[in-house]
């Protein structure tokens, strides 16, 4: 195998890893703003209950799925089901996720530009999207939110502080918890 | 700005202009199918345009094995299974359709049922459903606005359950689109207007929204520059068979754009207005267009595109004496007279209020299902319930 040869596999197992990481996060991020977001509960009070939405790389994954609960909820699921969900955004590859989740192409953009297809009712991508931007605002700084969303919102600092606090320490509560049971 | 990435496809045969119709026989025989069935509606019919179609068949010994001419202004999957069910007793091979929007999307239902089998649409709804080609499928639209003989889109309603299918497939796309301007003839002034706007609206869209890319770009400003240059004097000489095939021309062009580069805010809006208060959709285009692309230019965006709209909208010597920094404005202002010229002519409404069919206590409604429809992603400035609201407020009148 040339050096060259070695760059590129390892360059493409970071960007796997990366993707990965990034689509548990998104996902555990999503069921924790869902729990304390009035808003997030409004966008997602269109799904019926029982509702499942996964979001996955072609052909097989990484990806993520979650399940609207009765509070209006988002129930980070551990697996994504074996039944096909309500509703899938499939991203054609690995390196399309990879610049999605490395904000380096907005989800907006991502969708103009062909990267992604929905699978399921168009509307309820259309909430699922904006649920996404709204949680990138919260636990994103400013600059790279603005690279990640059309438009940033108006978020008084200390709102946005105390809100991305709690999700990221939810999204490592349930990290934690989850290693435990799987210990 | 150069676009980082994108996406073109059209695959449609397109045979415009005089004796287009004269074609449709040589075109079935170089498909193998010599035994059409004729889909269009009570309007078309009564109008007498199948005439043109069947006797440009019968000259060349293709008769008609069966029409069906009872498609209703929407789409639904009890049709589409009628229609089929005719398609397969008749022993047809192949389908013409004749019509508008409706008479499109559904005849490619009944392609879709004639070729997969079966009698349920519902299946095959959703996106790259279908794997493989359909049966010969032509299209001969008798309005230049919809621009879905070059869609890979149909909408057909379930009213047994109350939900519109959406059905998206390259598979859908007719083998070929025939423009005769002898279809668009006899469109009445109102309906001439309101496509017109329709398929300007398209190449607005096309142009100024997210998805917009080189191809597509070269489609929508000479769309554009077609219904400038020809749609008020269409208006002041209906039997303008050159100015209306420039204009069946523009349509299929704004198709061919807004289907790779999509629709942004002016569609959200519409769809919604179209859903609720049962207004034709090239009207609904009409009424949002300009306060749509105010709206994208208050939050600073579109505006380099828009600068470019001026020209094939006003002309080179209005483009010309206007101040750069001025003419996104300007191509926004000369939509506005455009739409007052219109409404001079045919009372096209230019405001809700003016419509007569809207409520105001319908626009919260309105808002709320704009906000849910696919188009608004492509919309190059974000909007909210409120930005929605005060968009539908202003354009109340």
């Amino acid at each position: 195998m040339s050096l060259q040869q070695i760059k590129t596999l390892a360059m493409s197992q970071s960007k796997r890893l990366y993707v990965t990481t990034m689509m548990q996060v998104v996902g555990r991020a999503l069921q924790a703003i869902s729990e304390q977001d009035e808003e997030i509960q409004k966008i997602s009070s269109a799904f019926p209950e029982g509702f499942v939405f996964s979001m996955q790389v072609l052909p097989n994954g990484p990806g993520f799925a979650l399940r609207k609960t009765a509070d209006n909820s988002l129930e980070f699921l551990d697996d994504i089901p074996t039944e096909k969900p309500d509703l899938t955004i499939y991203i054609k590859h690995l390196e399309h996720a990879f610049r999605i989740l490395s904000f380096q192409e907005s989800t907006a953009q991502a969708f103009a530009n062909d990267r992604m297809i929905v699978d399921g009712d168009i509307s309820f991508a259309i909430r699922m999207t904006r649920a996404l931007n709204r949680l990138e605002a919260y636990i994103l700084p400013k600059l790279v939110a603005e690279l990640a969303i059309k438009e940033y919102p108006h978020i008084p600092l200390p709102e946005k502080v105390l809100h991305g606090a709690r999700i990221y320490l939810r999204v490592a509560t349930n990290f934690i918890s989850q290693q435990v049971k799987f210990a | 700005m150069s676009k980082g990435f994108y996406e073109f496809f059209c695959p449609v045969k397109v045979i415009a202009g005089e004796a287009a119709l004269e074609h449709i026989p040589f075109e079935l025989s170089a498909l193998g199918a010599s035994r059409p069935l004729l889909i269009t509606d009570k309007g078309v019919r009564g109008a007498g345009l199948t005439d043109y179609v069947t006797t440009a068949c019968d000259e060349s010994g293709v008769a008609m094995v069966a029409v069906f001419d009872d498609v209703p202004p929407d789409s639904s999957t009890e049709v589409v299974k009628e229609i089929a069910e005719l398609y397969r007793n008749s022993g047809a091979d192949s389908i013409i359709a004749v019509g508008g929007g409706s008479v499109i999307d559904t005849s490619k239902g009944v392609n879709v049922l004639v070729s997969e089998g079966g009698d349920d649409i519902a299946k095959y709804s959703g996106a790259g459903v279908l794997k493989r080609p359909l049966k010969p499928f032509f299209v001969v639209p008798t309005t230049a606005g919809t621009g879905s003989e070059v869609t890979s889109v149909a909408i057909i309603a379930d009213k047994s359950k109350g939900v519109k299918l959406p059905f998206g497939s390259p598979f859908l796309l007719p083998n070929a689109a025939i423009i005769d301007p002898r279809m668009t003839l006899t469109l009445p002034p109102h309906i001439t207007a309101a496509t017109a706007m329709d398929a300007l609206t398209h190449a607005t869209e096309a142009f100024t929204c997210l998805a917009k890319n080189p191809l597509s770009d070269a489609y929508a400003l000479s769309a554009i520059r077609k219904i400038s240059d020809n749609l008020l004097n269409v208006m002041d000489n209906p039997k303008d068979v050159e100015g209306r095939l420039e204009l069946a021309q523009a349509s299929t062009m704004a198709g061919i754009a807004f289907s790779n580069s999509m629709v942004g805010l002016v569609h959200s809006l519409g769809h919604a207005l179209g859903a609720i208060c049962h207004l034709p959709h090239g009207l609904c285009m009409s009424l949002f267009l300009p306060y749509v692309l105010e709206y994208n230019l208050s939050k600073d965006k579109s505006r380099e595109a828009l600068s470019e709209l001026l020209l094939p909208l006003a002309g080179a010597e209005v483009y010309a004496r206007t101040p750069e920094g001025q003419r996104a404005e300007k191509a926004i202002e000369t939509i506005r007279d455009l739409r007052d010229e219109l409404y001079e002519r045919c009372k096209l409404p230019r405001t809700l209020e003016e419509t007569g069919k809207v409520g105001r206590d319908q626009l919260a409604r309105i808002a709320d299902m704009a906000l849910d429809d696919g188009s608004i992603m492509f919309n190059p400035a974000e909007a909210d319930f409120d930005e929605v609201l005060k968009v539908l407020n202003l354009a109340w009148g």
